[in-house]
């Protein structure tokens, strides 16, 4: 530690670039990381806030809510603690010319699926919706009448509710009938049993169902399922781990050059007696010593730098992953620095003698 | 006894036609207190003869016995130990870590050697070897002679019983290389080291007890007044 600091000390120039680069590198990683779980957040936040276990849904959907059609009264096929059922439907929502994919769900109100209500009150008549938060960023308030571009019915936003979008777009809870009546308009009569799934909270998620038309999807399976979801998280995590590998190679190259530089000098401190391992151990701990403060300096920018970002970009920091990179950037780093031992490793104290 | 003496050591390099004989089979004997300088042109084994003296290269065949110790006899660990404890090398144009102040350059080494040398008597090789007012200049803001009288203080950081230098002297002035002489030379009276100074600078053997020629990897003890002559008529 005291040669691996004092080198960097009298050599600032130098180890700032090396640092700076690391620097770059980790404010990209944790950017990226941020992006994709705001972008998985703005897919899933919905469902993570059923706290549910599985989802009921037909064999036949490939595990979509909108692919799947059913009947309430297949309730009684299922045997689990809590159950709560769900119509789904996908519109535009518009008021004069704000316009606005939502998704809309129809529920009951007794049951788990209810949302809290951050503003307003819960629906209480027909055709009244408790919309997610991000509609307000979009310019719609309470009491706002929406027109839906699959229906003539008109909804009253009555309440807001937070962290509520579904595959991307912001939900409307309504209740069942309200539902059913958008959903088929005169046919509502008919199809007032219909739904198109139904969420589930036990402690097992096995033997849900005896019923072979039905499945019993654990709710993270139901998640990567969604439309583009795992897509979406598979490149942004390439991305993630093609910069881990870079910085890594980075950092042998620029500390593989400065070993590279100091062979001479290290020869000469092998010939006073100082150890190969003790040289190493130096190179390894300048390493961290600058990946641990050019990671630490790229986690304070993406925070400044989050905050200042306009809502519209979906970033969301998870610290816990951050740290866990940061750590992972740190460890990759110091991995570059291996050549750099193997070189010192290799010298021969001899070369340093007469010549 | 003999700090340190040679029995045969030979030692060639590659094999077959290409093989070179650095070294022919030496004897070779020095004891507390002496300032022995090896001259001989480039390329004559001199180097080969210190860097087997200080343990760094093994003979290919021969014995090195320093303080009664056969280093034949001793593994990799215990003969670097016991470079640690009884060698300290002085190298040609500077052996100082360029970003390392005179006082962290011996710092370092108490480091490495697990400081067997009390405040006191680092302040007291400071005073001697005049480096006291420089300890907190880096190598570069130092003059050739001052690099190497930092280079001698580390060199003795340990109390070692041999210190070899190999062309101390090659990067300086004449004025220089007679202060840092002068200066190897107080020190192997005073801490009554065995020195051995490799040179192919003629003019520098007046300050030592006994000159040795090295020629084709031929060692031979040059008897001191004729040398001495030989030094005067060569340097008219
Ligand atoms: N590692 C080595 N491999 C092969 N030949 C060597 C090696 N080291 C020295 N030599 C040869 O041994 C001879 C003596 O070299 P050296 O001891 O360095 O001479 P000096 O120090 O007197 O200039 C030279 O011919 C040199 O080329
Ligand atoms: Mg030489």
């Amino acid at each position: 530690m005291f040669l691996a600091w004092q080198e960097i000390k009298k050599n600032k120039l130098r180890f700032t670039l090396i640092t700076g680069v690391l620097m770059l590198v980790s404010y990209l990683v944790f950017f990226l990381s941020g992006l994709a779980t705001g972008l998985a957040d703005l897919n899933r936040e919905a469902v993570d806030k059923w706290e549910a276990s599985a989802i009921i849904l037909t064999d036949e959907s490939d595990k979509s809510l909108p692919q799947s059609f059913m009947s309430i009264d297949q309730l009684e096929d299922i045997d689990a603690k809590e159950t709560a059922v769900i119509g789904q439907l996908n519109a535009i929502a518009s008021q004069g010319d704000n316009k606005q994919n939502i998704a809309l769900f129809g529920i009951n109100q007794k049951e788990f699926l209810m949302p809290n209500v951050t503003e307003g009150r819960a629906f209480e008549e027909a055709y009244e919706v408790i919309a997610d938060g991000s509609l307000k960023e979009e310019g719609f308030e309470l009491g706002d009448e929406l027109t839906l571009s699959s229906s003539d019915q008109r909804l009253t936003i009555v309440g807001f509710t937070d962290n509520a979008r579904f595959n991307a777009a912001p939900v409307l809870y309504t209740n069942l009938s309200s539902f059913h009546q958008v959903k088929f308009g005169e046919a509502a009569e008919q199809n007032n049993d219909q739904i198109n799934g139904i969420v589930v909270r036990d402690d097992s998620i096995s033997n849900l169902t005896e019923n072979d038309e039905l499945e019993s999807i654990e709710i993270e399976t139901f998640i990567e399922n969604l439309p583009g979801y795992t897509e979406q998280k598979l490149t942004l995590n390439f991305m993630i781990y093609f910069l881990f590998g870079i910085s890594s190679i980075i950092v042998a190259i620029f500390l593989y050059v400065l070993t590279v530089q100091k062979i001479s000098m290290f020869g000469v401190m092998k010939a006073q007696g100082i150890s190969s391992s003790y040289l190493s151990r130096s190179v390894v701990a300048q390493t961290m010593i600058l990946a641990f403060i050019g990671t630490v300096i790229g986690f304070v920018l993406t925070l400044i730098s989050g905050a200042f970002l306009p809502a519209a970009v979906p970033v969301s920091f998870d610290l816990a992953l951050m740290i866990i990179y940061g750590l992972i950037l740190i460890a990759v780093a110091t991995a570059g620095a291996v050549f750099s031992v193997l070189t010192i490793v290799r010298i021969d104290p001899l070369k340093a003698i007469g010549g | 006894m003999a700090v340190l003496e040679l029995h045969q050591v030979k030692k060639s390099f590659g094999s077959g036609h290409k093989k070179v004989d650095a070294l022919k089979e030496t004897d070779f004997i020095a004891d507390r207190g002496e300032l022995i300088a090896i001259i001989g042109p480039s390329g004559s084994g001199k180097s080969t003869f210190l860097t087997i003296v200080g343990g760094l290269l093994s003979p290919s065949s021969g014995d090195v016995v320093i303080n009664g110790k056969n280093l034949t006899d001793l593994n990799e660990k215990q003969r670097s130990q016991l470079r640690l404890k009884e060698i300290g090398f002085v190298l040609q144009a500077s052996n100082l870590v360029p970003f390392l102040s005179v006082a962290n350059q011996m710092k370092l080494l108490d480091k490495v050697k697990k400081g067997n040398m009390s405040e006191m008597d680092r302040n007291q090789l400071y005073e001697e070897l005049g480096i006291a007012d420089l300890l907190n200049k880096y190598p570069s803001d130092l003059s050739g002679g001052q690099r190497q009288r930092v280079a001698i203080a580390k060199a003795l950081y340990s109390n070692p019983s041999i210190i070899l230098a190999d062309e101390p002297t090659a990067s300086l002035d004449s004025d220089r290389a007679y202060e840092v002489m002068e200066l190897l030379k107080n020190v192997t009276k005073q801490k009554k080291t065995t020195t051995i100074v490799v040179t192919h600078d003629i003019r520098l053997v007046d300050y030592c007890d006994k000159i040795y020629n090295m020629t084709d990897g031929v060692l031979t003890e040059t008897e001191e007044h004729t040398n001495r002559s030989l030094v005067a008529e060569e340097s008219r």
